[in-house]
């Protein structure tokens, strides 16, 4: 036998084969172990981000000093987080709704968590036309192009968020609470919390720092 | 098939053998000739490096080359299925190649130091005995190398003479893309960086004419690149920047301007030039930085071929 | 918004025109027809055989691991035929244009290719062979292999395992179409800042590569999460971690490593895609840019990537050798560590790609140190296969042979290795054609395990297997080629030349460079064996079928079930006791498949979304190389429309019933005397 194998036969007591379905194993544990691998690799994503700001952020003495106070108007940043936090708020209401079972309150959760991430993009997008139209834009220079990039990329999650929001609505009025429809509720959940994690380092590393810069 | 075809065909079938003899004998083989003082530093750390491998490597080699033919099956090898421990062994597995990295890191820090391009540890004292080392500026246009001597207030093109037995500081810049400056026989390669200074420094032991690369991808323009570096006696050296000084050309900021339009080397047209404006390196690596670019025609990449006609005009009218 | 172009553009059709088909390049007309030869006679096949519903159906649909496994090698195979006719052209090239008295032909100075197209065809040969051609044969064997060496029916995520392939295909389509609709990349495979920059490349090339690279980066991405979780999360009953064998946890390093790297590549060229579609400044030389940030960027992916190819690689000789010593793994616990301590380190060592770049000496000397930490736990591997062998019955059949020569290629490769590690040394041959020897040396390698894989997996997949005769003169004539083109390269390495010369400039370097021709004679010599080989193999595919375990002394989980391995690979799942489970029934005499009462099975349904998917990326590509906005625009709505649909698919699984499951199984049994059982 096999040195550093353990278990000697015993004949007649030994499982050979596992009868039954074994195709039945966890769904949810494993749809939402994917996930967390997935949002590891979007963590890659921003961690590349912030160390390609780091970089420029060397450059960053190529802007005036109206330039970068227009750009890092941390109190519209504030305002921001504000939405983003309360948002990320209501939609973990709507995942203690998911607990007790009740589709209406995660409905309403869903639908205050959505609203209140338009409120978000809506501030940021009115954030970067206001810099847009004093002729503040990414092509200006390498510092400027990280910061927008990184706003922006945020803000398509939030989008994404968004439209999966809506379409977590439509598919929990149709079906209730299937496996399907729960694990993607509770993957919904993991997305929208670390966009806000990632929300805050933006506003640490970019906004509060910026200032410093 | 000629009977020199087969000959060849014949020569080229055992050639991996004969070329490995040929190598042995060293000709051409321009990183083991070193004939400067940090090449020939290199050098004393690669025989070391290779030597301290090649123990662990050809032992490893042949021991399983043994274990393959002992336990060949049918032969006479003991057989244990179940063999695959043994804490000695293990023991020897890790230990022997944790000790060789340990030497060879050993021996890169020490090597690396000894050959920083910035400071190298191998001129420290020669650069106190020899006095005034010479400045070199090298700017890299796309595709061709313009030596600037400040001191001299000269420059050459395509053509780098250096005194024997004199540290020379390079600063490096590129207008364009990053290039690689090597001459194989007297320093190792160091990158040229548009918008950025990079440095290096090498001395010279004996007359000669070496080759030297840029070995950075650059564009249409790089197989052409290399320059010729020629080495001379500090005598011969103050000859010729004497003559190099009485020569016509003037290189100004805006004669630059004008030089760094992408050009292909291949007639390698040396040129000197008598007067240089004070600054030009530095005005160039500002230039770059704030967003100057001499852009690369599409055509350049493109149809070269068709481009150089084009070129061979432009220099016949004086363009360039 | 987008940044002003050089040339002509307008909404309808971009910067197409018919200029961007390069009918007056003889070479790529000639290609071309080649090409549409091929497609003629394999579209006139399938009709003739009518076999496109079965394709559709059976192949271009499936979500069966084993079937997207096959499909992703016969991807890597097709690309490995094209990277290689890119490598015959570099040394054609290079053998002809030496000297400044050296012919020239079809238009170029000096031998028949221009720097523009030959620097083309390097950088196409750099990514397909990384990208295209090792990757997918690699993620390919794991998607098979894994799965059944844990005793799974399937992967964790089955229709994002055909999205990750489908992906992948539709980058490898963006990387041949450049040879007939504008042109590719020529300034190296890996990416040169600024050179990439819209000012210097200013054509479609770049952004070929770009798209080409960034979409197969994001299959391979899925992949690696696909494979992690079912490794983590879908083993038999019994199958502890120090259980797993040895191949499925060097796929689990592996795809750690992919998991975490890749997103870093596709920042580092999402980037430029800013830069040269925005105009921004991320890696200008001007303007507060950074170019070193590309580099940084690129290697911290590209420095892992190499691990992740050689990883499995190391897997499938770790499997290998034990099989034909007929004996276990040596130090299966050191190995594990192993695998994982490479992959560590590969995360610490990016530098050393850029040696030369004047940083600081302690910087280097850091990078330097951690490069050849690398070498320790390697040259443990190299140990450990030599004492599998030690005290065992070594037999030399094909698998064993390809595994022989990879541990060689292992030794000089990894010397080589290490002295770029020794960065003072690196100075003198960074950007040479030393650098370009090593890294064949370890790319072969890669190649060896994976030929050998095939050949030992290949009869487990298709249940026959393939034929010895041939392909052992396939196998010495590749060991031929490689001794004739790499020892010239690394002495031509020493005499200082550089990497990526279109024309030669010194003529003595011409006698290694023709040597090495005739090396490449010999590869395609071999190249005609190994058709000899499939061909042989597949007409006698009746005469060599085979059982469970046609090699005999197989070990794990894989060979516990029938040759082919039906659509659920199990008819039960295993319990598993001992590491090598297969060798541990075998000595316990309980090496029987199951055969008794069976139950249905529920496995995924096909489905052609994931075809469509890639079908889609592939014109979203298209449309953002050439800059026709619409139809990027287009094809990105329907990209998310067709997910959001498919979202409220209900009914994705079907049950292969009992009397099925029986009725295949007693198939095989009928074929299948208990000779072949092992
Ligand atoms: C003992 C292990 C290894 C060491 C110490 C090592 C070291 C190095 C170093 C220092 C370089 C940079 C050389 C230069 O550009 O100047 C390099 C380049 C390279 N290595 Fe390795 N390497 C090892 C294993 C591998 C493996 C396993 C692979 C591939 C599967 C690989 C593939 C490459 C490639 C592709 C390049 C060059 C990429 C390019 O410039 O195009 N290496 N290696
Ligand atoms: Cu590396």
């Amino acid at each position: 036998m096999s040195s550093t194998t353990d278990t000697r036969i015993q004949p007649g007591s030994t499982v050979l084969w596992d009868k039954g379905d074994a195709a039945g194993h966890d769904i949810l544990g494993t749809r939402t172990f994917g996930f967390w691998l997935y949002m590891l690799t979007d963590a890659m994503v921003y961690a590349a981000f912030f160390a390609a700001f780091g970089v420029l952020a060397h450059n960053a003495g190529l802007n005036s000093k109206s330039v970068l106070a227009a750009v890092f108007n941390a109190q519209g940043a504030y305002r921001e987080t504000i939405a983003l936090f309360a948002s990320v708020l209501a939609y973990g209401y709507a995942m203690v709704a998911l607990k007790k079972g009740s589709r209406s309150g995660v409905a309403v959760g869903t639908v205050v968590a959505l609203v209140l991430g338009l409120v978000f993009l809506g501030m940021v997008s009115g954030d970067m036309e206001r810099l847009f139209g004093q002729g503040i834009v990414p092509q200006s220079n390498g510092f400027l192009s990280i910061v927008f990039t990184l706003i922006i990329y945020h803000a398509l999650h939030i989008i994404v968020g968004a439209i999966w929001m809506l379409v977590m609505l439509a598919q929990m009025g149709r079906d209730g609470f299937t496996s399907n429809v729960v694990y993607r509720l509770i993957n919904l959940r993991i997305f929208w919390h670390f966009q806000a994690v990632i929300w805050v380092f933006i506003f640490v590393f970019v906004y509060l720092q910026g200032k410093v810069i | 098939m000629s009977k020199r075809g087969i000959k060849g065909a014949i020569k080229a079938l055992c050639a991996p053998l004969l070329l490995m003899l040929n190598g042995c004998s060293k000709s051409g083989l321009y990183l083991l000739e070193p004939e400067g003082t940090i090449s020939r530093v290199t050098h004393h750390y690669f025989n070391l490096d290779v030597g301290i491998m090649l123990l662990i490597i050809i032992p490893t080699a042949l021991l399983s080359v043994w274990a393959m033919w002992r336990y060949r099956k049918g032969g006479g090898g003991s057989y244990r299925p179940d063999w695959s421990h043994s804490w000695f062994i293990e023991a020897v597995v890790w230990g022997i190649p944790l000790i060789t990295v340990g030497v060879l890191s050993y021996l890169s820090v020490k090597a690396i130091y000894k050959v920083n391009p910035y400071n190298p540890g191998a001129l420290a004292h020669q650069e106190a005995a020899a006095g005034k080392p010479l400045e070199v500026d090298v700017i890299v246009t796309d595709w061709r190398w313009l030596f600037i001597y400040p001191g001299q207030r000269i420059a050459s093109v395509n053509h780098l003479v250096l005194p024997v037995g004199v540290p020379v500081h390079f600063r490096l810049t590129s207008t364009s893309v990053v290039n690689d400056f090597i001459i194989p026989q007297l320093v190792g390669m160091i990158d040229v960086i548009p918008g950025m200074r990079t440095k290096q420094t090498l001395e010279a032991s004996k007359t000669g004419h070496y080759v030297g690369f840029s070995a950075d991808y650059s564009g249409a323009g790089l197989s052409w690149m290399n320059f010729e570096t020629q080495t001379v006696t500090k005598a011969k050296f103050a000859q010729w920047v004497k003559k190099t000084q009485a020569a016509p050309h003037n290189m100004t900021d805006a004669a630059f301007n004008l030089f760094a339009k992408p050009y292909i080397s291949i007639d390698h047209r040396p040129m000197v030039f008598g007067h240089v404006q004070s600054g030009l390196f530095d005005y160039v690596v500002h230039e770059v930085m704030s967003g100057k670019v001499w852009p690369t025609p599409t055509a350049m990449t493109e149809n070269m071929v068709k481009y150089m006609n084009k070129q061979q005009a432009n220099v016949k009218a004086g363009d360039y | 918004m987008f940044v002003h172009l050089q040339g002509p553009w307008n909404p309808v059709w971009g910067r197409l025109s018919l200029q961007a088909i390069p009918y007056h390049n003889p070479i790529l007309v000639g290609t071309f027809l080649f090409a549409v030869v091929i497609a003629l006679a394999a579209v006139g096949a399938v009709l003739y055989f009518r076999a496109g519903p079965y394709l559709w159906r059976e192949w271009l649909t499936t979500v069966d691991h084993k079937k997207i496994g096959v499909m992703y090698c016969l991807l890597g195979l097709v690309m490995l035929f094209r990277g290689f006719a890119d490598a015959l052209m570099i040394r054609t090239q290079q053998a002809i244009a030496v000297g400044p008295h050296s012919p020239g032909y079809l238009g170029a100075l000096h031998g028949y290719l221009t720097p523009f197209h030959i620097g083309q065809v390097y950088t196409a040969h750099g990514l397909i062979m990384v990208v295209f051609a090792a990757t997918p044969l690699l993620v390919g064997i794991m998607n098979i292999i894994v799965p059944l060496q844990i005793g799974a029916r399937d992967m964790a995520y089955p229709y994002l395992n055909a999205l990750g392939f489908w992906l992948t295909a539709a980058a490898a389509g963006l990387v041949m179409l450049s040879l007939f609709v504008g042109n590719f990349a020529h300034g190296g495979w890996y990416g040169f800042l600024p050179y990439f920059e819209l000012p210097y490349s200013p054509g479609v090339g770049v952004d070929y590569w770009m798209w080409a690279f960034q979409l197969s980066a994001v299959g391979t991405t899925l992949g690696s999460i696909n494979l992690i979780a079912t490794i983590v999360k879908m083993r038999a009953p019994g199958m502890t971690w120090m259980r797993m064998p040895i191949f499925t946890w060097a796929s689990l390093s592996t795809n750690l490593i992919a998991l975490t790297s890749f997103p870093v590549l596709m920042v580092s060229l999402a980037l430029l895609g800013l830069d040269r579609y925005f105009g921004t400044h991320f890696y200008t030389a001007g303007n507060g840019g950074n170019l070193m940030l590309y580099n940084d960027l690129f290697w911290v992916w590209g420095h892992p990537e190499v691990y992740f190819l050689i990883l499995p690689a190391f897997g499938m000789m770790s499997e290998i050798i034990p099989t034909f010593s007929e004996k276990t793994l040596f130090g299966y616990t050191t190995m594990v560590v192993a695998s994982f301590a490479i992959g560590g380190v590969s995360w610490g060592v990016w530098l050393h790609h850029f040696f030369t770049m004047a940083a600081e000496p302690s910087v280097n000397s850091f990078y330097s140190v951690t490069t050849m930490l690398v070498g320790i736990p390697t040259g443990v591997k190299v140990f450990n296969w030599i004492f599998t062998m030690y005290r065992g019955r070594v037999r030399f059949e094909l698998p064993m042979m390809w595994a022989v020569l990879a541990l060689f290629l292992l030794l000089v490769g990894g010397m080589s290795g290490m002295m770029n590690a020794f960065a003072a040394n690196d100075y003198m041959w960074h950007n040479g054609v030393f650098v370009v020897a090593h890294f064949h040396m370890m790319v072969l390698l890669i190649a060896a395990s994976i030929f050998g894989a095939v050949e030992y997996w290949f009869p487990k997949i298709f249940g026959f297997k393939l034929e010895q005769r041939w392909g052992k003169w396939f196998f010495w004539f590749m060991v031929l080629g490689t001794a004739w083109v790499f020892v010239p390269m690394f002495i031509l390495g020493f005499t200082g030349m550089t990497r990526r010369l279109d024309y030669v400039p010194y003529t003595q370097w011409a006698p290694y460079l023709r040597v090495m021709l005739v090396g490449m004679a010999f590869y395609v010599i071999a190249l005609v064996f190994f058709f000899a080989h499939l061909y042989v193999s597949l007409r006698d595919r009746v005469k060599n079928r085979v059982g469970a375990d046609p090699w005999g002394t197989s070990r794990n989980l894989e060979w516990m079930t029938h040759s082919p391995v039906p659509a659920y690979n199990f008819a039960y799942i295993p319990h598993v006791h001992a590491r090598d489970e297969w060798a541990w029934r075998k000595e316990n005499g309980v090496a029987s498949l199951a055969n008794e009462s069976f139950e249905d099975i529920h496995m995924p349904r096909n489905t052609g979304v994931p075809v469509l998917l890639g079908a889609l990326s592939f014109v979203l590509c298209f449309g953002l190389i050439w800059r026709i906005w619409w139809l990027s625009a287009a094809s990105l709505a329907l990209v998310v429309l067709v997910i959001i649909v498919r979202s409220f698919a209900r009914n994705t699984d079907e049950v292969i019933t009992a009397k099925t499951v029986a009725g295949v199984e007693g198939a095989v049994d009928d074929a299948l005397p208990s000779a072949a059982r092992g």
